[in-house]
C-alpha cells in the first residue's frame, strides 16, 4: 500500500509550500516566517514514527529545496533528520501530554533553523549569528502557535492514509 | 510468542530504521555535493523549474483567496514594529481625511499601477507587466514570485521595478513564473549614485527593510535624506537613474578604503502587488541627471 504514503507526501508538500509561499511568506511574525513544512515533518514523526518521519522529512524537505532553489540537500538532510529524531523522542515519552507537540515543535523548529544555517555556512554562504538566532527563535514561536491548527489535520490525514501493515515505531 | 522472540524482532526492526536514516543522509549529502560542484545549472535546476509550474496555478487561487486575510494576519503579527509607526501614520490619517474620504482597494491598485506607467514612461523602459504570486517563505532569502515567465519574454537578470523605484532582477526563469530577488537580499548587489555629489557605490542588503551603501570614495559628502538611485555604470544589469532610496543613516568612514551609509528603499517589498520587467530602454531614454523624477 505504498501508494497511500506517497499520496500522503505529495499532498503534504504540494499544500505545504502552496501555503508557505503565497499565505504565510506575507503574514510574517516579527518579520520571522513560520517553517510550515517543517511542522508538518514533526507532526508526521510523531503519529508515523522514525522511519517515515525521516522518509517524510527527505521528501519535504528536498521539495522546499527544489522549488524555492535553495542549496539541493540542505532541507532535506535537516528535515531527514529532524524527522528521525522526533519520531524517536515521541516513542520514549510513555504518556504524552497536549503541549508535547507543541514543545516538539518548537524545539524542533528552533534546531532545524540553527542546523539549517549552520550547514550553509559550511557551504559558503554567511548567516548573522545574531540574525540567525533571531529568525530561529520567532520561527520557531510562530510554529508553536500554528500548532493547534495544522497538527491534528496532518495527523488525521496521515492516520487515514495510513497503510494496514505499518507499525507506528516502525 | 516468546519474549526473547519479541526483543530480536524489535531489534532487527531499530536496525532497518538505523540503516533507512543513513541512506537517507547518504543520498542527501550526495544531493548537497552535485548542486554544489553543479553552481545553479545542475540537473536539480530544470526539476526546480517543473516543480515551480506545477505550483504555480496552486499558488496564484491561494493568493486570490487568502490576501486580504494573510495581510490582515500580517498586521496582526507586525504590531510591535507597528507602533514606531503610529504617530507618522496619524498625521498622514489626517491629511489624507483632508483630501477625500475613503480609499478603496480599486483605488489603491489603479494608483499602483499609475505609478507603474509612470516610472515606465518616465524612463523610457520598454517592460512587461507581472503581478506578485508568491513570497519565499524562507527566513534567509528575500525573493518574490511573479505570474510572468520565458514565455513573455522574461529573462534572467531582467531589471524589476515597481511604482516606486528598483525592486531587484529576475533569478529564475520557468515557463509561465519567475523568481526576483529583493534588492534587500543579503546576496543582492546594486550600482549606486548618489543624486546630490554624483558619488557612487555598491548598494548591498542584508536580509532586512534596510540596505547599506558602501562608497567607494570615503570622503564624499552626504547626508540624511540624499536620495540614491541606480548608476548603469559600465552598462551594468540596471539602467542609470532608476530610484532606490534614501539615506537614513550616514556615519562617519570607519576606514580609508570605503564608507558605509544605511539606505532605506522607495519600494515596500511587504505590499508588492504589481510590477514591471525591464525587457531594455529605447534610445531615447535620458533618465534626469539629478533624479528629480524620484517619488
Amino acid at each position: 500500500m505504498i501508494w497511500k504514503r506517497t499520496l500522503l507526501l505529495f499532498l503534504l508538500s504540494i499544500t505545504g509550500l502552496a501555503f508557505e509561499t503565497s499565505v504565510f511568506g506575507r503574514a510574517t511574525l516579527v518579520g520571522a516566517k513560520p517553517e510550515l513544512l517543517l511542522l508538518m515533518v514533526v507532526a508526521v514523526g510523531m503519529s508515523e514514527g522514525p522511519a517515515f518521519g525521516a522518509t517524510a522529512g527527505f521528501v519535504m524537505g528536498l521539495s522546499t529545496d527544489l522549488v524555492l532553489q535553495l542549496p539541493a540537500g540542505v532541507s532535506a538532510l535537516t528535515f531527514t533528520i529532524i524527522g528521525y529524531v522526533v519520531g524517536r523522542v515521541r516513542a520514549q515519552v510513555q504518556s504524552p501530554g497536549a503541549w508535547l507537540p507543541m514543545v516538539m515543535v518548537s524545539v524542533a523548529t528552533f534546531l532545524g533553523e540553527l542546523f539549517y544555517a549552520g550547514f550553509n555556512r559550511v557551504l559558503g554562504e554567511h548567516f548573522g549569528a545574531l540574525s540567525v538566532l533571531r529568525a530561529a527563535v520567532l520561527a520557531a514561536a510562530y510554529n508553536c502557535l500554528l500548532t493547534p491548527f495544522v497538527f491534528p489535520i496532518v495527523r488525521a490525514l496521515a492516520a487515514r492514509l495510513r497503510p494496514r501493515a505499518a507499525e507506528v515505531g516502525l | 510468542m516468546s519474549r526473547a522472540g519479541e526483543m530480536i524482532r524489535m531489534f532487527d526492526r531499530s536496525k532497518r530504521v538505523r540503516w533507512l536514516l543513513v541512506i537517507l543522509i547518504v543520498v542527501s549529502l550526495a544531493i548537497i555535493t552535485i548542486d554544489y560542484r553543479g553552481k545553479g545549472n545542475g540537473p536539480f535546476e530544470k526539476i526546480g523549474h517543473v516543480a515551480l509550474t506545477v505550483l504555480s496555478p496552486i499558488q496564484h487561487g491561494l493568493v486570490t483567496i487568502f490576501r486580504p486575510i494573510g495581510n490582515f494576519f500580517a498586521g496582526f503579527t507586525e504590531v510591535p514594529g507597528l507602533r514606531a509607526r503610529v504617530s507618522a501614520l496619524q498625521r498622514q490619517v489626517a491629511e489624507l481625511r483632508a483630501g477625500e474620504n475613503s480609499v478603496a482597494e480599486v483605488q489603491r491598485e489603479n494608483d499602483s499601477l499609475r505609478r507603474l506607467l509612470g516610472i515606465r514612461d518616465r524612463y523610457n523602459l520598454d517592460t512587461v507587466a507581472a503581478q506578485v504570486i508568491g513570497v519565499s517563505p524562507s527566513n534567509f532569502e528575500r525573493t518574490v514570485f511573479i505570474d510572468r515567465g520565458s514565455r513573455s519574454g522574461v529573462k534572467k537578470d531582467m531589471p524589476v521595478i515597481a511604482g516606486d523605484g528598483l525592486v531587484g532582477r529576475v533569478i529564475r526563469v520557468g515557463p509561465t513564473t519567475s523568481e526576483v530577488l529583493l534588492l534587500i537580499d543579503r546576496t543582492s548587489a546594486v550600482a549606486s549614485r548618489v543624486v546630490s555629489s554624483g558619488e557612487t557605490g555598491l548598494l548591498e542588503g542584508d536580509g532586512s527593510e534596510v540596505a547599506r551603501l558602501e562608497l567607494f570614495n570615503p570622503d564624499a559628502k552626504l547626508a540624511v535624506g540624499d536620495r540614491i538611485v541606480t548608476s548603469g555604470y559600465d552598462r551594468g544589469l540596471f539602467p542609470p537613474g532608476i530610484p532606490v532610496g534614501t539615506v537614513v543613516s550616514a556615519p562617519p568612514a570607519q576606514s580609508n578604503l570605503s564608507r558605509v551609509v544605511e539606505i532605506q528603499p522607495f519600494v515596500d517589498f511587504s505590499s508588492l502587488d504589481y510590477v514591471l520587467l525591464v525587457v531594455g530602454q529605447t534610445a531615447a531614454a535620458t533618465p534626469s541627471p539629478t533624479g528629480s523624477a524620484v517619488p
